[in-house]
This record gives C-alpha cells, sequence and structure tokens, in this order.
C-alpha cells in the first residue's frame, strides 16, 4: 500500500486519536534512497564548485584579502562600503541602465512584428536584425567608440543633415557616456530578442490571428490585443535575459568603451567588482562586492518569479 | 651492530649530499643550463627596448642563462603578478614600480639588502633606493633595482614657438596662458591632451598633470601630509590648482576632446601641438620624430615661478621569493647596477639611475639639467607617494575637471572620501 492509500488521518497500526507518521512502504523508501544517492554526485559537484565558493566570498568580504594574506575585518565592511558614495554612485548607473530595458524589449518587439508580417525582403532583414548576436561585445564596443567619438559616424550623420550645432562627444560626460553605453547595449541585445520573438510569433495558432481578422479586428488592434497577450511567455524570457545581461554582462562593452569612466559614470558594479580586485589588487573588496551583486541578482530574479507565477494565478 | 650504524650514518650523509647536489643544480649551479624569467609591462615604450638589449648583453656574459623576457598587458599588470605569486608560477624576475607600489607587493619579492654586495648597491643613485625600501629609507634594503631615472616633463617645440614669438619657455600659469594665446594665434594647438601612449590603458592618465599641480602648491617635504591626510585633498591650495588646470581647456589651450583622444602623441610629432606633458619614456620617439626641434620643459602649474621637477626612478626590475632560480635572478640584477648595462639603457634613449653616468639625448640631458644645474627640486611620482585607492579615484576624476565636466571640488570631494574610508594603517602620519 503506498502512503496515499494509508490516509485519511491515521498510518496503519496507529491507536486512535494518536497523529501519527505515515509509514512509507519498502519499494518507496528504496527509490527515496536511490533517488538521494544518484543525486549526490551532482550535489557535491553544485557544492563544490558553487556552495564552497560562495561561502568562501562571503568568508573573504569580511577581511583585507590581498591575494595573498588575509585579515579578518568583520561585517564591518558592508557597513563601510555602503557608506561609500562611489558604491552609491555605481548602484546609481545599475539603476540607470535599466531604463533602457523597455527600449531593449520594445524595438525587438516591433522588428518582429514587421518581419513576422513577412514583408519584402524580411529573410534578408532577419539576418541583418541578428547580426547583433553574432558579434562580439568587444568588436561592438569598439564600433561604439568610433561611432560616438567626437569625429565619429554619429556626429558626421548629424553635420550631413544639416544638426551641425548638436554635435556632443557623448563619451566625454559622465551622464552622456552612459547613454552611449546604454544606446550600444540595446543595440546589441536586438538580435537575440528579436529572434526570440520571431520564434514566439512562429509558435501562434494563425487560425486565432485569422479569426481576429474575420472579427474586423485592425492589424494594430490584433498585435496587441491577440499577439502580445499569446508572447508572454516569450517576453517575460526576453526580460529575464535582458535584465540578467544588464546587471552582469556589460563588463567587455563598458571595458571597451568607456573603462568605466568619465568618472565613475560608466561604472556597473559588475565593472566595480572587477576595478576593486584585479587593478587595484583588494580581493576582499572585491569579493565584498560580489557579494551585493550576488544578492541584488537573488532579489531581481525573485522578483520576475514572482511577477511571472502571480500572472499566472499560481504564486510562490 | 655498531658497524651497522656507521654503515647507515655514511648512507644518510651520501643520500644528503646527493639531494643537496641535485637542488644545487637546478639553482646554483653556473653550468648547468637555465632560463631566466623576467614579466615586464612597458608595452612599446623604450624601456621595453632597454629590457631587450639588457637580457641579450647578460646571456653573452652568461652562456648557460637564457633570458626569456614575457611581454605582459599593462593593464592588468599587477593582478597577474599577484595571482602567479599565489600559485607561486610567476617569473624570477619582474617589472616592479617603486613608492607605494613596490611596498604593496613586498609580500612575494625579495629584499635584496645583503643578497647583492654592498658595492653594486652602491653604483646606484641612494634617492632611486630608498623610494623602493621600507619606510623609503635606503638603510632597510631595496625590493627593486631601478632600471632607470624618469621625469614627469613637458615637451615643447621650439619651431612653434618661435614661429608664435614665444621668446622664453613658460614658467607659471601666467606665461602658460599667455603662450597659449600666442601659439593659438599662430595656427598651433597649445597643448595636447589624450589616452595616447599610455601603458596604463586606453584612457587619459591625470597624475603627470597632477604631480605638477602639487608642486606648485606644496613643497617636497609636505608632500607626505598628502598621504596621511594631513593636508586634505579639498584644501583651498588644491582646489586653486585645479581650477587653473581645468581653464587650459576652457580657455581654448588644449584639444577639446582631451578625453578620448587617441592620437594625442602623433599631434605633438607630426608638430600640429606645441606642448605635450608626458614622460622620459617617449623623449626617444619625440627626439627621432623631431630632431633639434624638441626640447624639454618643466610644466609651469604654479602661481609664482615652478621651482620643482619630477625626477624619480619610477620602476626596476625585483626578484619574487619563490624563485627557483634566485643565484642567477641576482646575477642579473648585479648586471644592471654594471656600466656596461648604463650605456645599454642609455642607448635606448633612457636616464640610467647609475651614479657616474650620463645620457647621451640632449633633451634628457635638459632634464638633469633641471636639477643639477637649475637646482630645481626633484619630487617623486606623486602616484607613487599616494595611496592606490586615491590614485584609482583621481585617475577616475580628474580628467573630467579637465573637461570641465565636473568641478575641482568634486573631484577632490571623492578623493577625500576615498583616503577616508582606507583603514587606518593605510593612512598613517608617515609612510609605511
Amino acid at each position: 500500500m503506498s502512503v496515499s492509500e494509508a490516509a485519511p488521518g491515521l498510518a496503519r497500526g496507529s491507536a486512535p486519536g494518536q497523529t501519527a507518521r505515515p509509514r512509507r512502504s519498502r519499494l518507496a523508501r528504496r527509490r527515496r534512497r536511490a533517488g538521494i544517492l544518484l543525486s549526490l554526485p551532482a550535489v557535491i559537484v553544485v557544492v563544490a564548485l558553487l556552495g564552497i565558493p560562495i561561502g568562501q566570498a562571503v568568508y573573504y568580504s569580511m577581511t583585507n584579502w590581498n591575494g595573498l594574506t588575509a585579515q579578518w575585518i568583520g561585517p564591518s565592511t558592508y557597513t563601510t562600503a555602503l557608506s561609500d558614495p562611489i558604491f552609491w554612485r555605481v548602484l546609481e548607473n545599475n539603476g540607470l541602465l535599466l531604463l533602457s530595458i523597455p527600449f531593449a524589449i520594445g524595438i525587438p518587439l516591433a522588428i518582429a512584428a514587421l518581419l513576422n508580417e513577412h514583408v519584402h525582403g524580411w529573410r534578408f532583414f532577419r539576418s541583418v536584425y541578428f547580426l547583433p548576436t553574432a558579434v562580439s561585445w568587444v568588436v561592438i564596443g569598439m564600433v561604439a567608440v568610433q561611432f560616438f567619438a567626437l569625429n565619429g559616424l554619429l556626429n558626421k550623420l548629424l553635420a550631413a543633415v544639416g544638426l551641425g550645432s548638436v554635435q556632443t562627444n557623448l563619451l566625454a560626460g559622465q551622464r552622456t557616456a552612459l547613454l552611449a553605453l546604454a544606446i550600444t547595449f540595446i543595440w546589441s541585445m536586438l538580435g537575440t530578442n528579436t529572434i526570440i520573438f520571431l520564434t514566439g510569433m512562429a509558435t501562434l495558432d494563425p487560425t486565432l490571428l485569422e479569426a481576429a481578422r474575420v472579427d474586423g479586428l485592425k492589424r494594430r488592434q490584433i498585435f496587441f490585443r491577440v499577439t502580445l497577450p499569446l508572447l508572454k511567455r516569450f517576453v517575460q524570457f526576453s526580460f529575464v535575459i535582458t535584465v540578467i545581461s544588464a546587471f552582469s554582462a556589460l563588463f567587455s562593452l563598458i571595458f571597451v568603451m568607456t573603462n568605466g569612466g568619465p568618472g565613475f559614470g560608466t561604472t556597473t558594479l559588475e565593472f566595480f567588482v572587477y576595478q576593486s580586485a584585479f587593478s587595484l589588487g583588494q580581493f576582499g573588496t572585491g569579493a565584498l562586492y560580489g557579494i551585493i551583486l550576488f544578492v541584488i541578482m537573488i532579489v531581481v530574479g525573485l522578483v520576475q518569479l514572482r511577477l511571472i507565477r502571480s500572472e499566472d494565478g499560481e504564486g510562490w | 651492530m655498531r658497524h651497522w650504524k656507521v654503515l647507515a650514518a655514511t648512507a644518510a650523509a651520501a643520500l644528503l649530499a646527493t639531494a643537496c647536489s641535485s637542488g644545487g643544480g637546478s639553482s646554483g649551479s653556473t653550468s648547468s643550463p637555465v632560463t631566466l624569467t623576467i614579466w615586464e609591462n612597458y608595452g612599446t615604450e623604450q624601456n621595453a627596448t632597454a629590457l631587450k638589449n639588457l637580457a641579450k648583453a647578460f646571456e653573452a656574459q652568461h652562456k648557460n642563462i637564457t633570458v626569456n623576457v614575457v611581454s605582459q598587458p599593462a593593464d592588468n599588470y599587477f593582478a597577474l603578478l599577484q595571482a602567479a605569486a599565489v600559485s607561486k608560477t610567476g617569473p624570477d624576475l619582474a617589472v616592479m614600480w617603486t613608492g607605494l607600489f613596490t611596498l604593496q607587493y613586498k609580500e612575494f619579492l625579495t629584499n635584496l639588502k645583503g643578497k647583492i654586495p654592498a658595492a653594486d648597491l652602491a653604483r646606484i643613485d641612494p634617492d632611486a633606493l630608498k623610494w623602493t625600501s621600507d619606510q623609503f629609507n635606503a638603510a632597510n634594503g631595496p625590493y627593486v633595482i631601478p632600471l632607470e631615472n624618469q621625469f614627469y616633463i613637458g615637451f615643447y617645440n621650439k619651431a612653434a614657438f618661435a614661429k608664435a614669438g614665444v621668446t622664453s619657455v613658460p614658467t607659471d600659469w601666467t606665461q602658460l596662458f599667455a603662450a597659449c594665446k600666442k601659439l593659438k594665434a599662430a595656427g598651433y594647438m597649445p597643448l595636447t591632451y589624450g589616452n595616447g601612449g599610455q601603458p596604463l590603458g586606453a584612457e587619459f592618465y591625470p597624475w603627470y598633470d597632477m604631480s605638477y599641480m602639487m608642486i606648485g602648491a606644496h613643497p617636497v617635504t609636505n608632500w607626505e601630509q598628502l598621504y596621511s591626510g594631513q593636508i586634505p585633498w579639498t584644501s583651498a591650495a588644491n582646489e586653486a590648482q585645479l581650477a587653473q588646470w581645468a581653464k587650459l581647456k576652457s580657455n581654448g589651450c588644449t584639444n577639446s576632446d582631451v578625453l578620448t583622444k587617441t592620437d594625442n602623441l602623433g599631434d605633438f610629432e607630426s608638430g600640429k601641438a606645441a606642448m605635450m606633458v608626458d614622460g622620459t619614456w617617449d623623449t626617444q620617439k619625440f627626439t627621432s620624430a623631431l630632431g633639434s626641434k624638441v626640447a624639454a620643459f618643466v610644466p609651469p602649474f604654479s602661481d609664482s615661478p615652478i621651482k620643482g621637477v619630477v625626477d624619480f626612478a619610477g620602476d626596476g626590475l625585483s626578484m619574487t621569493n619563490y624563485s627557483q632560480h634566485q643565484p642567477q635572478a641576482l646575477q642579473f640584477l648585479e648586471f644592471m647596477t654594471t656600466s656596461q648595462a648604463a650605456k645599454i639603457i642609455n642607448a635606448a634613449g633612457l636616464i640610467p639611475a647609475i651614479n657616474g653616468t650620463s645620457t647621451s639625448n640632449p633633451v634628457n640631458q635638459q632634464m638633469l639639467n633641471f636639477v643639477s644645474q637649475d637646482h630645481m627640486t626633484a619630487y617623486p611620482m606623486l602616484d607613487n607617494v599616494v595611496q592606490g585607492n586615491v590614485v584609482n579615484t583621481g585617475s577616475k576624476e580628474l580628467p573630467s575637471v579637465l573637461n570641465g565636466s565636473i568641478s575641482p571640488k568634486s573631484a577632490l570631494s571623492s578623493m577625500q572620501t576615498t583616503l577616508g574610508q582606507l583603514p587606518s594603517d593605510q593612512r598613517g602620519t608617515s609612510y609605511p
């Protein structure tokens, strides 16, 4: 008899009014044991490669570890970091970069919608829009530097259309450099997100769209009322990877384009980890900022999960 | 039984002797082939040429020793060195910057006191040695044998000055702005700034200029107070100096893209720009491009005629304490103190840090004359004698001051905040 069959209320052999733990069958116990044994190697690998390093990082974040020796300081390292205005400036940059997320999702969505209409030359444009995904972040960064430079393509284009007076060196100002970085980030996410949305649109049942047309909905109404709601899962997925990229995949772009400057204008928390550990040789401080980034990513992940699940009515 | 014991003791002694001789064979023998590895972060500077030629000359003298000079990326050179020290897989000898850089990394370096004969050390400029020793006192023993004496210095184009009617080299802010005006009127870019030629990466490095601003603000004896915080970075004197510096761009003395320009060296070499603040590692480049038209001047970042010049043995070679070839590595360091080494260093266009040697490059000689004939005070490089974190914040913030993006007060406040965040043992009242 299985556990489920032994319910409700009492397990075999228990006295009335006495709550007893349900007994498992021998087979269930053996299966459970086998399951634990079989998953043990994976658990060991995860603990060894993730758990222990994370534990070490937490420990080192409370020391002044320089790579060779570590002196214990304690949790005060966190209060010191949190009272550093540069740290908050860096977090602010991360926050401002999040403002680019709607564009990094909205523009590819619009492009995917157009391509899905099979406009003239859509196959060619599909390849063109996918191009940023195939190009290394380093190359994208180098091209972007040339594009935004004072004598770069952007300013030449502005001059060519009679807007020479608004020419500016975007990479020279702290806020404008962040804007240039955000624009480059949006461009670099274009291919990935477009393909995600195109894939999503290809999975839609064409009869639903046809029915909407028969009901007299216009193209725009079909997109917003039928296509977009059906693409919800794909938009959520795109949102998740774009947010994660904004937090933890911009290193090479920043390194090549601005090296975190001017000032701390384009230094993100991820880049700050690198600079603390590898430019200044303060691995303890680097570990500290790494832990903070880790916690932020957990919180962001949980919030995303919450939003996704609550929309499904499941909660967590 | 006793006979057995004697036999065992003899065998053990023989084994020990074998072990010792085999150990010596791998490290101390002068006949077995040995490869010495040297890491450097010089990029394309003249220092790289000098080091390669030193290695060749050393190999010629020591047939059993091969010297493998490895060029490492300058951006994260010290992180690489540190990581290699953890696993003891780094080089036998490594290029090391002097001042606080040396002290920061001394845990994996060897103090050379007693390792290199005192007579050899005595051949090196004592002022150069002191900046590589604990408490910056040469008596404590150096960790680095300096390669050269370096100057942060200004270069100017004599032909451009003559054409613009600038008859004397400016010695203070007022004269500098006046010269800028004339040079600009004559069609020259007065001062060119950018990130070209930086060994540290593709960004404008402000510490050459900052050193001269602090020379203009404080006597050399007070610089330690910048380290300790007794003179706050936000002091009125510092702020005033930065405000003048920022005027260079706002008055049109510089190019407009100071933060992002990559070919500023090219501008000077081509004669388009009349002045540039740089260092001795580029002297040879400039003399090759401009010949006798190029000359050195002391950046006049001072309200009164400037009286100090950055003359500092900024880098050299140190031996790692985990090196498997210490005897050979020490031989190389000893070789660096010889007159033959001095000739090689000079031939690369650098200024040897060895007593009694001279430089054949007239522009380098001019720099030496600032101290020996004009009696200017020799200052260290400011970025070598203030905390790395403060240097890092300054490197980030100061370029934006010149660009006009942030105020001097804001940049200096950031530096002061960084200093305040440091643990107390990193901002004592004297150098560590």
